[in-house]
Protein backbone atom coordinates (compact mmCIF):
# COMPACT_ATOMS: atom_id res chain seq x y z
CA UNK A 1 0.00 0.00 0.00
CA UNK A 2 1.07 3.56 -0.56
CA UNK A 3 2.44 5.79 2.15
CA UNK A 4 3.49 9.36 2.21
CA UNK A 5 7.22 9.24 2.51
CA UNK A 6 8.25 11.49 5.29
CA UNK A 7 11.74 12.37 4.16
CA UNK A 8 11.03 12.18 0.46
CA UNK A 9 13.41 15.01 -0.48
CA UNK A 10 16.32 13.73 1.59
CA UNK A 11 17.88 12.04 -1.44
CA UNK A 12 18.00 15.01 -3.83
CA UNK A 13 21.26 16.86 -4.09
CA UNK A 14 21.08 20.41 -2.82
CA UNK A 15 23.38 22.62 -0.77
CA UNK A 16 21.16 22.08 2.27
CA UNK A 17 21.12 18.30 1.89
CA UNK A 18 24.88 18.08 1.78
CA UNK A 19 25.40 19.84 5.11
CA UNK A 20 26.16 17.59 8.06
CA UNK A 21 22.99 16.65 9.97
CA UNK A 22 24.41 17.88 13.30
CA UNK A 23 25.19 21.29 11.82
CA UNK A 24 21.71 21.45 10.31
CA UNK A 25 19.96 20.48 13.57
CA UNK A 26 21.94 23.06 15.56
CA UNK A 27 21.33 25.79 12.97
CA UNK A 28 17.61 25.15 12.57
CA UNK A 29 17.01 24.87 16.31
CA UNK A 30 18.88 28.16 16.79
CA UNK A 31 16.80 29.82 14.10
CA UNK A 32 13.58 28.55 15.73
CA UNK A 33 14.81 29.87 19.10
CA UNK A 34 15.53 33.28 17.59
CA UNK A 35 12.09 33.39 16.00
CA UNK A 36 10.34 32.33 19.20
CA UNK A 37 12.29 34.75 21.38
CA UNK A 38 11.63 37.80 19.18
CA UNK A 39 9.43 40.40 20.86
CA UNK A 40 5.87 40.42 19.49
CA UNK A 41 5.34 43.37 17.18
CA UNK A 42 8.89 43.65 15.83
CA UNK A 43 7.79 43.25 12.27
CA UNK A 44 11.18 44.39 10.91
CA UNK A 45 12.83 41.34 12.48
CA UNK A 46 10.06 39.14 11.10
CA UNK A 47 10.65 40.34 7.58
CA UNK A 48 14.38 39.56 7.96
CA UNK A 49 13.48 36.04 9.11
CA UNK A 50 11.13 35.79 6.15
CA UNK A 51 14.03 36.63 3.85
CA UNK A 52 16.20 34.01 5.56
CA UNK A 53 13.43 31.43 5.12
CA UNK A 54 13.16 32.25 1.42
CA UNK A 55 16.92 31.78 0.98
CA UNK A 56 16.82 28.48 2.87
CA UNK A 57 13.91 27.21 0.79
CA UNK A 58 15.82 28.06 -2.39
CA UNK A 59 18.98 26.37 -1.08
CA UNK A 60 17.06 23.24 -0.11
CA UNK A 61 15.49 22.80 -3.57
CA UNK A 62 12.40 21.41 -1.87
CA UNK A 63 9.37 22.34 -4.02
CA UNK A 64 7.53 25.32 -2.55
CA UNK A 65 4.21 23.59 -3.18
CA UNK A 66 5.31 20.71 -0.90
CA UNK A 67 6.12 23.16 1.91
CA UNK A 68 2.79 24.92 1.41
CA UNK A 69 0.86 21.66 1.46
CA UNK A 70 2.60 20.49 4.61
CA UNK A 71 2.06 23.81 6.40
CA UNK A 72 -1.59 23.88 5.43
CA UNK A 73 -2.06 20.66 7.42
CA UNK A 74 -1.17 22.37 10.71
CA UNK A 75 -2.08 26.00 10.19
CA UNK A 76 -5.83 25.54 10.94
CA UNK A 77 -4.86 24.26 14.41
CA UNK A 78 -2.47 27.16 14.91
CA UNK A 79 -5.24 29.58 13.93
CA UNK A 80 -7.65 27.97 16.37
CA UNK A 81 -5.29 28.53 19.30
CA UNK A 82 -4.19 31.95 18.06
CA UNK A 83 -7.83 33.11 18.01
CA UNK A 84 -7.66 33.27 21.83
CA UNK A 85 -5.06 36.06 21.53
CA UNK A 86 -7.64 38.38 20.02
CA UNK A 87 -9.26 38.51 23.45
CA UNK A 88 -6.03 39.67 25.06
CA UNK A 89 -6.27 43.03 26.82
CA UNK A 90 -3.14 44.60 25.34
CA UNK A 91 -2.74 44.79 21.54
CA UNK A 92 -4.87 41.82 20.54
CA UNK A 93 -4.48 42.07 16.75
CA UNK A 94 -0.75 42.80 16.87
CA UNK A 95 -0.16 39.88 19.24
CA UNK A 96 -2.31 37.62 17.10
CA UNK A 97 -0.33 38.47 13.94
CA UNK A 98 3.07 38.20 15.65
CA UNK A 99 2.31 34.80 17.10
CA UNK A 100 0.88 33.56 13.83
CA UNK A 101 4.01 34.66 11.95
CA UNK A 102 6.29 33.10 14.56
CA UNK A 103 4.44 29.78 14.43
CA UNK A 104 4.35 29.62 10.66
CA UNK A 105 8.06 30.40 10.36
CA UNK A 106 9.00 27.79 12.94
CA UNK A 107 6.85 25.29 11.06
CA UNK A 108 8.61 26.08 7.76
CA UNK A 109 11.98 25.68 9.54
CA UNK A 110 11.08 22.24 10.83
CA UNK A 111 9.63 21.17 7.47
CA UNK A 112 12.92 22.14 5.79
CA UNK A 113 15.03 20.33 8.37
CA UNK A 114 13.04 17.11 8.22
CA UNK A 115 12.50 17.16 4.46
CA UNK A 116 16.19 17.48 3.68
CA UNK A 117 17.58 15.07 6.26
CA UNK A 118 17.12 11.32 6.37
CA UNK A 119 15.25 10.33 9.52
CA UNK A 120 17.98 7.95 10.68
CA UNK A 121 20.59 10.69 10.24
CA UNK A 122 18.38 13.10 12.14
CA UNK A 123 18.13 10.67 15.06
CA UNK A 124 21.90 10.12 15.01
CA UNK A 125 22.41 13.88 15.17
CA UNK A 126 20.01 14.19 18.12
CA UNK A 127 21.87 11.41 19.90
CA UNK A 128 25.23 13.11 19.36
CA UNK A 129 23.74 16.34 20.70
CA UNK A 130 22.81 14.68 23.98
CA UNK A 131 19.37 13.15 23.46
CA UNK A 132 19.25 9.92 25.54
CA UNK A 133 20.12 6.87 23.45
CA UNK A 134 17.13 4.91 24.70
CA UNK A 135 14.74 7.50 23.24
CA UNK A 136 16.47 7.62 19.85
CA UNK A 137 16.55 3.81 19.77
CA UNK A 138 12.81 3.61 20.46
CA UNK A 139 12.20 6.29 17.84
CA UNK A 140 14.15 4.47 15.17
CA UNK A 141 12.16 1.31 15.92
CA UNK A 142 8.97 3.25 15.75
CA UNK A 143 9.91 4.80 12.44
CA UNK A 144 10.62 1.35 11.04
CA UNK A 145 7.30 -0.10 12.19
CA UNK A 146 4.99 2.83 11.43
CA UNK A 147 4.89 1.66 7.84
CA UNK A 148 4.29 -1.99 8.72
CA UNK A 149 1.51 -1.27 11.20
CA UNK A 150 -0.11 1.40 9.08
CA UNK A 151 -0.16 -1.10 6.24
CA UNK A 152 -1.88 -3.65 8.43
CA UNK A 153 -4.47 -1.10 9.52
CA UNK A 154 -5.16 -0.02 5.95
CA UNK A 155 -5.63 -3.62 4.86
CA UNK A 156 -8.05 -4.27 7.72
CA UNK A 157 -9.95 -1.13 6.85
CA UNK A 158 -10.15 -2.06 3.20
CA UNK A 159 -11.41 -5.54 4.10
CA UNK A 160 -14.02 -4.06 6.41
CA UNK A 161 -15.18 -1.55 3.85
CA UNK A 162 -15.50 -4.14 1.12
CA UNK A 163 -17.78 -6.15 3.40
CA UNK A 164 -19.90 -3.42 4.94
CA UNK A 165 -19.75 -0.60 2.37
CA UNK A 166 -19.44 2.45 4.52
CA UNK A 167 -21.78 1.97 7.43
CA UNK A 168 -22.50 4.44 10.13
CA UNK A 169 -23.46 4.90 13.73
CA UNK A 170 -22.51 2.90 16.77
CA UNK A 171 -22.14 -0.41 14.93
CA UNK A 172 -19.58 1.14 12.62
CA UNK A 173 -17.66 2.65 15.51
CA UNK A 174 -17.67 -0.71 17.25
CA UNK A 175 -16.27 -2.46 14.19
CA UNK A 176 -13.52 0.15 13.95
CA UNK A 177 -12.73 -0.19 17.65
CA UNK A 178 -12.51 -3.97 17.34
CA UNK A 179 -10.12 -3.35 14.48
CA UNK A 180 -7.93 -1.24 16.73
CA UNK A 181 -8.09 -3.95 19.39
CA UNK A 182 -6.96 -6.54 16.88
CA UNK A 183 -4.26 -4.19 15.68
CA UNK A 184 -3.01 -3.78 19.25
CA UNK A 185 -2.83 -7.54 19.81
CA UNK A 186 -1.08 -8.10 16.49
CA UNK A 187 1.36 -5.28 17.18
CA UNK A 188 2.11 -6.64 20.64
CA UNK A 189 2.73 -10.11 19.25
CA UNK A 190 4.86 -8.62 16.50
CA UNK A 191 6.94 -6.77 19.09
CA UNK A 192 7.50 -10.03 21.00
CA UNK A 193 8.52 -11.79 17.78
CA UNK A 194 10.86 -8.94 16.88
CA UNK A 195 12.42 -9.10 20.33
CA UNK A 196 12.97 -12.86 20.09
CA UNK A 197 14.46 -12.49 16.62
CA UNK A 198 16.80 -9.82 17.99
CA UNK A 199 17.80 -12.08 20.89
CA UNK A 200 18.56 -14.86 18.45
CA UNK A 201 20.96 -12.47 16.75
CA UNK A 202 22.77 -11.57 19.96
CA UNK A 203 20.82 -8.51 21.17
CA UNK A 204 21.58 -7.66 24.78
CA UNK A 205 19.70 -4.40 25.24
CA UNK A 206 22.01 -2.24 23.18
CA UNK A 207 22.23 -1.61 19.45
CA UNK A 208 25.82 -1.86 18.31
CA UNK A 209 27.33 0.20 15.58
CA UNK B 1 -4.41 20.57 21.58
CA UNK B 2 -0.78 20.45 20.43
CA UNK B 3 0.71 23.84 21.28
CA UNK B 4 2.71 25.27 18.35
CA UNK B 5 5.87 27.36 18.65
CA UNK B 6 5.54 31.02 19.52
CA UNK B 7 2.62 30.75 21.93
CA UNK B 8 4.45 30.15 25.18
CA UNK B 9 6.80 32.49 26.99
CA UNK B 10 10.39 31.30 27.54
CA UNK B 11 9.77 30.85 31.26
CA UNK B 12 6.82 28.55 30.65
CA UNK B 13 8.26 26.40 27.89
CA UNK B 14 11.67 26.29 29.57
CA UNK B 15 10.32 25.00 32.86
CA UNK B 16 7.96 22.60 31.06
CA UNK B 17 10.96 21.16 29.20
CA UNK B 18 12.93 20.66 32.42
CA UNK B 19 9.97 19.08 34.21
CA UNK B 20 9.12 16.77 31.30
CA UNK B 21 12.72 15.67 30.88
CA UNK B 22 12.75 14.69 34.56
CA UNK B 23 9.47 12.78 34.31
CA UNK B 24 10.56 10.90 31.20
CA UNK B 25 13.90 10.06 32.76
CA UNK B 26 12.07 8.57 35.74
CA UNK B 27 9.65 6.65 33.47
CA UNK B 28 12.51 5.22 31.41
CA UNK B 29 14.15 3.97 34.61
CA UNK B 30 10.90 2.40 35.89
CA UNK B 31 10.05 0.77 32.55
CA UNK B 32 13.53 -0.65 32.21
CA UNK B 33 13.12 -2.38 35.58
CA UNK B 34 9.91 -4.05 34.40
CA UNK B 35 10.67 -4.83 30.76
CA UNK B 36 14.51 -5.12 30.83
CA UNK B 37 15.91 -5.48 27.31
CA UNK B 38 12.45 -6.13 25.81
CA UNK B 39 11.84 -2.44 26.35
CA UNK B 40 13.24 -0.97 23.13
CA UNK B 41 11.41 -3.18 20.59
CA UNK B 42 8.19 -3.22 22.61
CA UNK B 43 8.06 0.54 23.16
CA UNK B 44 9.01 1.17 19.53
CA UNK B 45 6.30 -1.04 18.07
CA UNK B 46 3.70 0.20 20.59
CA UNK B 47 4.50 3.81 19.69
CA UNK B 48 3.96 2.92 16.05
CA UNK B 49 0.64 1.33 17.05
CA UNK B 50 -0.60 4.46 18.86
CA UNK B 51 0.63 6.58 15.95
CA UNK B 52 -1.34 4.42 13.49
CA UNK B 53 -4.38 4.29 15.78
CA UNK B 54 -4.51 8.09 15.85
CA UNK B 55 -4.86 8.10 12.08
CA UNK B 56 -8.07 6.07 12.05
CA UNK B 57 -11.06 8.39 11.81
CA UNK B 58 -14.19 7.55 13.74
CA UNK B 59 -17.60 8.88 12.74
CA UNK B 60 -18.87 11.34 15.34
CA UNK B 61 -22.35 12.81 15.67
CA UNK B 62 -23.47 15.03 12.81
CA UNK B 63 -21.15 13.72 10.11
CA UNK B 64 -17.91 14.99 11.61
CA UNK B 65 -15.11 12.64 12.48
CA UNK B 66 -12.58 12.46 15.23
CA UNK B 67 -9.66 10.31 16.14
CA UNK B 68 -8.36 8.61 19.24
CA UNK B 69 -5.73 10.36 21.35
CA UNK B 70 -4.72 7.13 23.02
CA UNK B 71 -3.17 8.31 26.29
CA UNK B 72 -5.47 6.32 28.56
CA UNK B 73 -5.63 3.41 26.10
CA UNK B 74 -1.84 3.12 26.30
CA UNK B 75 -1.92 3.48 30.10
CA UNK B 76 -4.56 0.75 30.59
CA UNK B 77 -2.75 -1.65 28.27
CA UNK B 78 0.90 -0.91 29.09
CA UNK B 79 0.91 0.74 32.52
CA UNK B 80 1.56 4.38 33.41
CA UNK B 81 5.33 4.57 32.91
CA UNK B 82 5.46 2.76 29.58
CA UNK B 83 2.45 4.74 28.37
CA UNK B 84 4.17 8.03 29.19
CA UNK B 85 7.18 6.96 27.12
CA UNK B 86 5.01 5.79 24.21
CA UNK B 87 3.00 9.02 24.14
CA UNK B 88 6.18 11.09 24.43
CA UNK B 89 7.77 9.29 21.49
CA UNK B 90 4.58 9.80 19.47
CA UNK B 91 4.60 13.52 20.35
CA UNK B 92 8.25 13.91 19.33
CA UNK B 93 7.56 12.17 16.03
CA UNK B 94 4.47 14.28 15.37
CA UNK B 95 6.45 17.42 16.11
CA UNK B 96 9.23 16.40 13.72
CA UNK B 97 7.21 14.83 10.94
CA UNK B 98 3.92 16.72 10.85
CA UNK B 99 5.07 19.88 12.69
CA UNK B 100 2.07 19.17 14.91
CA UNK B 101 3.17 20.89 18.10
CA UNK B 102 6.22 23.13 18.20
CA UNK B 103 9.80 22.31 19.10
CA UNK B 104 10.03 24.75 21.98
CA UNK B 105 6.51 23.81 23.08
CA UNK B 106 7.35 20.09 23.03
CA UNK B 107 8.09 20.07 26.75
CA UNK B 108 4.68 21.56 27.49
CA UNK B 109 2.97 19.12 25.16
CA UNK B 110 4.72 16.20 26.87
CA UNK B 111 3.67 17.61 30.24
CA UNK B 112 0.03 17.92 29.13
CA UNK B 113 -0.44 14.68 27.27
CA UNK B 114 2.13 12.23 28.64
CA UNK B 115 2.30 13.24 32.27
CA UNK B 116 -1.15 14.71 32.96
CA UNK B 117 -2.99 12.82 30.20
CA UNK B 118 -1.55 9.31 30.30
CA UNK B 119 -0.10 9.06 33.84
CA UNK B 120 -2.84 11.20 35.39
CA UNK B 121 -5.42 9.17 33.49
CA UNK B 122 -3.92 5.96 34.84
CA UNK B 123 -4.12 7.35 38.38
CA UNK B 124 -7.88 7.92 37.98
CA UNK B 125 -8.35 4.54 36.28
CA UNK B 126 -6.47 2.73 39.01
CA UNK B 127 -8.55 4.21 41.83
CA UNK B 128 -11.82 3.20 40.15
CA UNK B 129 -10.53 -0.23 39.17
CA UNK B 130 -9.49 -0.95 42.75
CA UNK B 131 -12.70 0.29 44.39
CA UNK B 132 -15.13 -1.34 41.95
CA UNK B 133 -13.03 -4.38 41.06
CA UNK B 134 -13.32 -6.87 38.21
CA UNK B 135 -14.40 -6.15 34.66
CA UNK B 136 -16.82 -3.48 35.84
CA UNK B 137 -13.97 -1.65 37.54
CA UNK B 138 -11.75 -1.80 34.47
CA UNK B 139 -14.46 -0.53 32.13
CA UNK B 140 -15.73 2.25 34.41
CA UNK B 141 -12.19 3.28 35.22
CA UNK B 142 -11.27 3.39 31.53
CA UNK B 143 -14.32 5.47 30.60
CA UNK B 144 -13.92 8.03 33.39
CA UNK B 145 -10.14 8.23 32.98
CA UNK B 146 -10.34 8.68 29.19
CA UNK B 147 -12.94 11.42 29.50
CA UNK B 148 -11.18 13.33 32.25
CA UNK B 149 -7.67 12.93 30.79
CA UNK B 150 -8.75 14.85 27.68
CA UNK B 151 -10.23 17.66 29.77
CA UNK B 152 -7.23 17.79 32.12
CA UNK B 153 -4.80 18.01 29.21
CA UNK B 154 -6.84 20.73 27.49
CA UNK B 155 -7.18 22.75 30.70
CA UNK B 156 -3.45 22.47 31.35
CA UNK B 157 -2.88 23.77 27.83
CA UNK B 158 -5.15 26.76 28.56
CA UNK B 159 -3.35 27.46 31.84
CA UNK B 160 0.07 27.39 30.13
CA UNK B 161 -1.16 29.79 27.44
CA UNK B 162 -2.49 32.10 30.13
CA UNK B 163 0.75 31.92 32.16
CA UNK B 164 2.60 33.02 29.04
CA UNK B 165 0.55 36.21 29.07
CA UNK B 166 -0.74 35.83 25.52
CA UNK B 167 -4.22 34.57 26.34
CA UNK B 168 -6.62 35.61 29.06
CA UNK B 169 -7.44 32.63 31.29
CA UNK B 170 -11.05 33.70 31.61
CA UNK B 171 -11.54 33.03 27.89
CA UNK B 172 -9.20 30.12 27.17
CA UNK B 173 -10.00 27.85 30.12
CA UNK B 174 -13.79 27.70 29.79
CA UNK B 175 -13.66 27.37 25.99
CA UNK B 176 -10.99 24.65 26.03
CA UNK B 177 -12.66 22.70 28.85
CA UNK B 178 -16.10 22.99 27.27
CA UNK B 179 -15.02 21.87 23.79
CA UNK B 180 -13.03 18.98 25.20
CA UNK B 181 -15.94 17.77 27.28
CA UNK B 182 -17.43 16.59 23.99
CA UNK B 183 -14.16 15.38 22.50
CA UNK B 184 -13.69 13.45 25.75
CA UNK B 185 -16.96 11.56 25.26
CA UNK B 186 -15.70 10.25 21.92
CA UNK B 187 -12.37 9.37 23.48
CA UNK B 188 -14.09 7.50 26.32
CA UNK B 189 -16.33 5.51 23.97
CA UNK B 190 -13.52 4.46 21.63
CA UNK B 191 -11.11 3.66 24.47
CA UNK B 192 -13.78 1.54 26.19
CA UNK B 193 -14.60 -0.35 23.02
CA UNK B 194 -10.94 -1.13 22.35
CA UNK B 195 -10.20 -2.09 25.96
CA UNK B 196 -13.40 -4.18 26.03
CA UNK B 197 -12.26 -6.04 22.94
CA UNK B 198 -8.79 -6.75 24.34
CA UNK B 199 -10.38 -7.81 27.63
CA UNK B 200 -12.48 -10.42 25.82
CA UNK B 201 -9.76 -11.69 23.50
CA UNK B 202 -6.46 -11.35 25.35
CA UNK B 203 -7.22 -10.34 28.95
CA UNK B 204 -3.61 -11.15 29.86
CA UNK B 205 -2.46 -8.09 27.89
CA UNK B 206 -4.25 -5.62 30.20
CA UNK B 207 -1.65 -4.11 32.51
CA UNK B 208 -1.73 -5.20 36.12
CA UNK B 209 0.85 -4.22 38.65
CA UNK B 210 1.46 -7.80 39.79
CA UNK B 211 2.63 -8.96 36.36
Amino acid sequence: MRHVYLDQYSQISSPLNRLSPIFKVVTFVTVVLFIVLTRPGSFFAFSLYGLLMAVLVLLSRVPVIFILKRSLLVIPFVLAIAAFNLFSSHGGIQLFLSILIKSCMSIVCLILLVATTRFSELLKAFEKLGCPKIITMIMSFMYRYIFVIEDELMKMKQAKESRSVGGSGFFHAKALANMLGTLFIRSYERAEAVYLAMCARGFDGDVKK
Amino acid sequence: MHIPDGFLSPGVWGSAWIFSAGVIGFCVKKTKQILKDRMVPLMGVMSAFIFAAQMLNFPVLGGTSGHLLGGVLAAVLLGPYAAAIVITVVLITQCLIFQDGGLTALGANILNMSFLGAMGGYFIYNILRRTLGGVKGIMTGTAVAAWSSVIIAASACAVELALSGTTPLSVALPVMAFVHMFIGIGEAIITCLVVGFVLRVRPDLIYTKEK
